[in-house]
């Protein structure tokens, strides 16, 4: 008996190559254009040299990168620590004034972080407190886009204890803050792990925020490759681009198994 | 003679290395009912789904009216499935799903409409047509799954397991309402199921499968009073099953020794002296009296009540027998029952009431 | 059962307070800032208190921020599009194999998110410029003889908008996929349906939240974004957001910065009700 592949699979499995190729090719350029002996980001590259690769990893460059790195843990850490009484708030069903709160959380997620950094700009300027632009301002800004992420993932998290586990508890003696540390947050952990990938990466990418609450000497990567590309599209900048994605990359590759990540990414997104 | 509706030759299907399906053989007349009867995983609807296309052989061939067909997509097989889940169109009305088949054979509008209207009739969902299947009840669903197979007229009926979603009275009332319509359309149909007494009640033919293959195949009768393998026995019904050592064939008669006793068995003797052997008999036919009365010729093992289980048309009585194990028999309840719990008893039938299994 | 809920109900408030009253203060606070720096004059960089509508006639007459405005909300509708019309194919052969690649297949699918967008657009670049591959393969192939002037424009921004928005459209639909029941299909398939019309009739009709959905995610983000403009985009194909940065970082026109945020806002908003409207009438 033959086994054929049938013809609707070959159209639909080529068109879907296409697309595959489409997403990521650009990507494959990016970091070959970085290996190019000139100065140029010319593809397919001319030559081949590390010299961009080295430039890359010079002071001028690690010191944003590290900024970049600082940047995002400290954001990552701070929405952990906001986000985890919202997400334990929102655990009632009902109260007053939940939908008001949770159309708080979510408003950062529905509009553009540009509007959400020009506003942020803009207020602590003329509430006199100009000099928190750069790292403090950063902070405050990537906490606010990236609280929804982690009070979805804490909800998702907190969802699947069971609600057995914290009465059982109880009726063992354990008193509400015994309940909070030995049964309810060990169990949220998983969200809050994930909640932190999410925020690290938000931040770490970010460019649309930074590139207005950042200041010189205070500059993410991602702000300082913009500036620098008005000047040319140097392969260093290439090679820094990559290096750049290895970081998110590295981050889910190592924790994302132990935080169950796959799962949040489906839960995430099932709402838009 | 016509061509069998259906017929599998050799149909396999593998998963990694091991074989989930065949290879199976089985051949369906025009209207005729086969059952395929077993347990969860016994790759019952493994078939079916290669029956109708959703699934591709590894192996093997299925000839629909003696067509070739396994290489063809479900949309050219001409055949009517119902689903467990009943799988109706959300978005569409209860006529415009009965009608989908239709309009795909680009039947003309109003012939469409007609064919709906007594297809409705045909399940008892007069007047329903415009709802939609969020709106009707389970029945009702499966009425209209049910219509929406037969108003193409199909060649070939499959139906997965359609009942196992709907309480018990409805189940019942579903059975024969099914039956009866596929003996008045006379269309052949598959059907698929884990439930013995839906096999029993509707089917023609049944066959008992397990582990991928068919263990046997046959009318209810034959699967019920003479089970080819232990699996079958133990699986239809409530079966008594005893170990044994052939000690002497003579006539057409076998003597056994057992641990329960010393077992006389009529029947065909391919079995050698010293051979091991199982005994089956069915509970009704596994009958209590005092020592006394047991005709000559019947086995009688000695055995104590240790339960009464009342179930309003029989009792079931369980034995312990002399080494230990366990037997039940059946009681019609004609009036009082005899027996007690604890009382010592001689469990008897007759050298035809029951028959061999290979150990 | 008796946990104090009554109790606790007070000590969630006050846990609550703190995050949300930050939310308030850096968030609401400087919008609702944004909405009155709009309306006011700004001299120097602040706004001064001078009521003023003057910030919107000028951007809604001016025929280059009206045009920059029209042509983002064109962007935003072609990108959307694109991404449905390439996320589709995807997202159908992601949810319906059944190989066992299909795990590492998905995460390659939404490996681009990872990277930051500059990552993504620099490629994009580095292909459509005037010395850029596509010019160097055509001139090679004898094609063409002068390279052609590919960037900048919104041609090519909505090129890398598309490019980078796709893995978000291909979430969106796998989620609206995996909710339609395959017995269905199968349903349809063995009533005589082709594979093109149980697609049309079945799949597609059942997936159409999904695919709005993703349309105006997409939609939402593609108007709001900054680095894939500025990099494959040049003066003549301004959009709100990069116009956006040159009111509040080159002109220091505050005032004018802000009114335009409020028009991006305003989109949002309205991309956010039809997403709600969609929603609850798939509900139905």
């Amino acid at each position: 008996m033959s086994r054929r592949i049938a013809p609707h699979r070959i159209v639909l499995w080529t068109v879907v190559a296409l697309i595959y190729a489409f997403m990521l090719v650009p990507i494959a350029i990016t970091a070959t254009v970085s290996f190019n002996a000139v100065d140029r980001s010319y593809f397919p590259p001319r030559g081949f040299s590390l010299h961009w690769w080295a430039m890359a990893m010079s002071p001028q460059w690690t010191g944003p990168f590290l900024f970049s790195l600082k940047l995002a843990a400290l954001s990552a850490i701070a929405t952990a620590i906001l986000g985890l009484p919202l997400g334990l708030a929102l655990r009632r069903p009902a109260f007053a004034g939940r939908g008001v709160l949770l159309a708080l959380i979510m408003g950062p997620l529905v509009l553009p972080s540009l509007v959400t950094g020009i506003a942020l700009l803009q207020f602590l300027t003329i509430a006199g407190v100009g000099d928190w632009l750069g790292l403090p301002a950063l902070i405050i800004g990537h906490v606010i886009i990236c609280l929804p992420f982690m009070v979805r993932t804490l909800s998702v998290s907190l969802e699947s204890i069971p609600r057995n586990a914290e009465i059982a508890a109880a009726s063992l003696g354990a008193s509400r803050l015994v309940v909070l540390r030995e049964v309810t947050l060990p169990l949220a952990r998983s969200g809050a792990g994930a909640g932190m990938i999410f925020a690290f990466i938000s931040s770490f990418d970010d460019i649309n925020l930074a590139l207005f609450v950042a200041r010189p000497g205070q500059q993410p990567l991602t702000v300082q490759i913009m500036q620098f590309l008005e000047y040319g599209f140097s392969p260093t900048l290439a090679a820094l681009s990559i290096l750049s994605l290895l970081v998110p990359l590295a981050l889910v590759a190592v924790f994302g198994r132990l935080v169950g990540i796959g799962s949040f990414i489906y839960q995430d997104h099932g709402h838009a | 003679m016509p061509d069998p509706a259906l017929e599998l030759r050799g149909l396999t299907k593998r998963y990694g290395a091991g074989v989930v399906v065949g290879p199976i053989d089985l051949t369906v007349q025009p209207g005729e009912f086969v059952t395929l009867l077993g347990p969860s995983g016994c790759g019952k609807t493994t078939t079916l789904n290669m029956i109708a296309g959703f699934v591709a052989p590894d192996a093997g061939s299925v000839h629909l009216a003696g067509r070739h067909v396994e290489t063809l997509p479900p949309f050219r097989r001409d055949l009517g499935v119902v689903f467990q889940d009943y799988a109706l169109f959300p978005h569409r009305t209860v006529a415009e799903n009965i009608g989908f088949g239709l309009r795909m054979r680009r039947i003309a509008r109003q012939e469409v409409a007609r064919r709906v209207d007594e297809a409705m009739q045909m399940v008892r969902l007069d007047g329903l047509g415009d709802r939609r299947p969020g709106q009707l009840s389970g029945g009702q669903r499966q009425r209209v799954a049910l219509a929406r197979a037969l108003v193409i007229r199909p060649s070939l009926l499959l139906l997965d397991e359609p009942l196992s979603n709907l309480d018990l009275k409805l189940r019942e009332e579903m059975r024969i309402e099914i039956s009866t319509l596929q003996r008045r359309l006379g269309i052949a149909t598959v059907f698929v199921t884990h439930d013995q007494d839906e096999a029993l009640t509707m089917s023609d033919r049944i066959a008992v499968m397990q582990g991928g293959s068919i263990e046997q195949i046959g009318a209810a009768r034959e699967i019920y009073e003479a089970p080819a393998s232990a699996f079958v026995a133990t699986f239809i019904g409530t079966t008594n099953l005893v170990r044994g050592t052939v000690a002497s064939a003579t006539g057409g008669t076998l003597l056994l020794t057992t641990t329960a006793g010393p077992a006389r068995i009529a029947g065909p003797g391919h079995y050698p002296a010293g051979a091991a052997a199982r005994i089956v008999i069915r509970p009704e036919r596994m009958k209590l009296a005092k020592p006394p009365e047991v005709p000559a010729c019947a086995t009688a093992w000695p055995a104590q009540v240790i339960r009464l289980i009342y179930l309003g048309g029989r009792t079931e009585i369980h034995l312990r027998l002399q080494d230990g194990s366990t037997a039940v028999s059946y009681v019609v309840n004609e009036g009082s029952i005899r027996w007690r719990e604890g009382d010592t008893v001689a469990a008897w039938f007759r050298p035809e009431d029951a028959w061999l299994l290979p150990s | 059962m008796t946990l104090s809920r009554a109790r606790n109900g007070g000590a969630v408030y006050l846990l609550a307070a703190i995050p949300a009253g930050f939310l308030l203060v850096f968030f609401v606070l400087p919008i609702l800032m944004l909405l009155s720096a709009s309306v006011l004059k700004s001299e120097d960089m602040v706004p001064v208190a001078q009521l003023t509508a003057e910030n919107f006639t000028t951007l809604l007459s001016h025929k280059l921020y009206l045009d920059a405005i029209l042509r983002t909300l064109g962007i935003g509708v072609t990108v959307g599009a694109l991404v449905i019309i390439l996320g589709y194919p995807l997202a159908y052969v992601l949810t319906r194999t059944r190989s066992r690649w299909q795990p590492l297949l998905v995460a390659l699918a939404l490996s681009p998110l990872l990277a930051s967008v500059i990552v993504r657009t620099y490629g994009w670049w580095v292909l459509f410029n005037r010395d850029g591959a596509i010019n160097g393969f055509l001139q090679t192939m004898g094609l063409i003889k002068a390279p052609l002037l590919l960037l900048p424009s919104t041609a090519v921004i909505i090129v890398g908008l598309a490019h980078a928005l796709l893995p978000y459209g291909i979430l969106t639909l796998m989620a609206a996929l995996n909710g339609v029941n395959p017995n269905l299909e199968r349903a349809a398939m063995s009533l005589g349906a082709g594979r093109l019309r149980t697609f049309a009739s079945v799949t597609l009709p059942l997936t159409s939240s999904g695919v709005i959905g993703g349309f105006l995610l997409a939609f939402g983000v593609a108007i709001g974004a900054y680095a894939t403009p500025a990099i494959l985009g040049g003066p003549g194909t301004q959009t709100m957001a990069t116009l956006i940065y040159s009111f509040m970082m080159t002109l220091l026109d505050w005032s004018l910065g802000s009114a335009m945020g409020v028009i991006l806002l305003a989109s949002s908003f309205a991309v956010l009700a039809l997403t709600m409207l969609a929603g609850r009438r798939s509900a139905s």
